[in-house]
């Protein structure tokens, strides 16, 4: 690792994980405090309409029928829309900074034109990216908890369920962020590998939607990252999703390596 | 010791061709110049010096070292300057030499601000607010810090004054003495003319010329002017060895493509009242390898 390299990525990049992490932290507030706060109300509302119910077992991977309990509402301030974008968008932004961004702005000329390796730019790269995705996650788990603290009734998150929730969403985080790094490898122009891993992502979360409603779709669910990431179980029976964490960390593991190959053998050019 | 060696190097994008069958040697201490139009592959054979390309065909070593594989260790002792230089826009001067120093592991600060001294620059000033001379005395700045072996710099003049080319030239002059190599791209004749002791030519790709300078003007042609007496001389054929470019009332204008002796003897024996034998013209044997197909002999 390179000390001034590893600057360069925090210096770079702080502004963008605070704004995501306080932004993040913000929607678990709100999220937390509204749904414990109308708990009653939603409860009414869940056991009249099966529709919500089957939406809301696409977004858990799991059957909630029975389950209008505070795990669910628990849960689904880990599976909303906005903490998908807020946690996807800081994936997708970071991880196609190299070489991508460097390429588009045409400063690699001039990073690279220093004595460091291109894998040892990769590998710096993602110790930040690591460092500020684990801050945005921790800084959403503390805003989950304040609105817990702050929101009427008892239902506190239990720490350590709260922590297996968090590293399956960690676990997504580095599987949208390897596919990030394989398309940014080969690509020139970052706005369009962002582009690209966005249409993947939203495909990923439509495909995982549409398997609960549609059989041809439910057979290929399992190619959906979000067929690993459920919060709900974890919250209601406090196991770890072993196998769905594995899989996650060795797409995003086998993304990023192969990543890593095309960056260091590709040709660079700011032309 | 040579530097730089290249031995048939080629590298095409596709079918286009960016360099093909270069050889090349630059010594070590020496001012090499790296002249061509733009477009002649200057550009893509610097990337391929520095590891951004690889090449298709042929080698390419710096200090004895693959420029591919050994890239790393390779830059260590190279000062570079892009042609299209970018810097990052949130860092001012002194930043970049701290985040530089740090990268390359080396204090660049104290050196850095004698060089700021020399290029008249304000290092406090953020790259986002600095003109573009600014931005290329800072680049400059950032490659030669380090006291590199080799400087490589594409184009530096451009967006200098010719007050701060002076001061790069009698700069870069500087190093060379010490026993650093400087590789100087340009497509300018004269400023390569006045810096450097040795060039090579490049035309869409290929090596068309490497000599010293001197060679260079031995093999350039001088410029004659001849002035007649009357109007009806200037009407002659001119000698074989003259190559006429302007024929106006009693004067004639041309190049001398022969020997100086092949041109008195004749002189002495025609109705001449002026001849004016120029200097060597490196412009135009410049020119003439830019334009023609053929290599002049």
């Amino acid at each position: 690792m390179n000390r001034g390299l590893l600057a360069k990525a925090l210096r770079e990049s702080w502004r963008g994980t605070l704004v995501l992490g306080v932004g993040l932290a913000v929607a678990e507030v709100a999220l937390a405090y509204a749904l414990l706060k109308f708990q009653d109300e939603l409860s009414v509302l869940w056991s009249q309409i099966t529709f919500l119910q089957r939406a809301f077992r696409a977004i858990f991977g799991a059957d909630v029928a029975g389950r209008p309990g505070p795990e669910m509402l628990s849960a689904i301030a880990w599976v909303h829309p906005a903490v998908f974008a807020l946690v996807w968008a800081h994936a997708i932004t970071y991880c196609t900074r190299i070489p991508a961004g460097e390429v588009d702005r045409g400063t690699i000329d001039v990073l690279l034109g220093m004595p460091v390796s291109r894998w040892q730019l990769y590998r710096t790269e993602t110790i930040a990216w690591l460092a500020s995705g684990a801050v945005i996650l921790l800084l959403g788990a503390a805003g989950n908890m304040f609105g817990h603290l702050v929101a009427a009734g008892g239902a506190r998150p239990d720490p350590r369920r709260l922590a297996i929730v968090i590293a399956n969403l960690f676990c997504l985080y580095l599987a949208v962020g390897g596919l990030a790094w394989l398309v940014s490898a080969p690509s020139d122009r970052r706005g369009r590998a962002m582009g690209v891993v966005f249409a993947f992502v939203l495909a990923s979360f439509l495909l995982n939607y549409l398997a609960q409603f549609w059989s041809p779709a439910e057979r290929v669910s399992f190619l959906s990252l979000l067929h690993y990431y459920r919060p709900l179980p974890i919250l209601h029976d406090g196991t770890w999703p072993v196998r769905d964490m594995i899989i996650l960390l060795l797409s995003g593991g086998g993304l990023w390596t192969v990543g890593g190959f095309i960056f260091a053998r590709r040709d660079l050019s700011t032309l | 010791m040579d530097v730089i060696v290249t031995e048939s190097l080629t590298r095409r994008y596709g079918r286009r061709i960016g360099i093909e069958e270069m050889s090349l040697a630059v010594p070590e201490g020496s001012l090499f110049g790296f002249l061509g139009p733009n477009g002649s592959g200057k550009t893509t054979t610097i990337r391929v010096l520095l590891g951004f390309l690889r090449p298709t065909r042929g080698r390419a070593t710096l200090f004895g070292l693959d420029c591919w594989r050994d890239t790393r260790r390779i830059k260590a002792e190279v000062g570079y300057l892009p042609g299209d230089l970018r810097l990052y826009p949130w860092m001012n001067g002194i930043e970049a030499l701290r985040l530089f120093g740090s990268i390359r592991r080396r204090d660049l600060e104290r050196e850095g601000r004698e060089l700021a001294g020399r290029f008249d620059l304000d290092l406090g000033i953020k790259v986002r607010n600095m003109s573009r001379g600014m931005r290329q005395k800072l680049g400059l700045i950032l490659a030669m810090a380090h006291r590199p072996r080799l400087l490589v710099l594409d184009e530096p003049t451009a967006s200098l004054d010719p007050l701060m080319q002076e001061q790069l030239r009698v700069h870069l002059r500087t190093l060379a003495t010490a026993g650093h190599t400087i590789f100087f791209s340009s497509h300018t004749l004269s400023e390569v003319e006045v810096l450097c002791d040795r060039v090579a030519i490049l035309r869409e790709g290929r090596l068309v010329a490497d000599a010293t300078l001197e060679e260079l003007r031995r093999r350039s042609r001088r410029a004659v002017t001849i002035r007649w007496k009357n109007r009806a001389d200037a009407a002659q054929d001119p000698p074989p060895f003259l190559e006429l470019q302007e024929r106006d009332g009693q004067n004639w204008t041309g190049l001398l493509a022969g020997s100086v002796t092949d041109l008195v003897c004749w002189a002495s024996s025609q109705p001449i009242e002026d001849l004016t034998l120029g200097r060597p013209d490196l412009e135009v044997l410049f020119r003439r390898y830019y334009e023609h197909e053929r290599e002049p002999s």
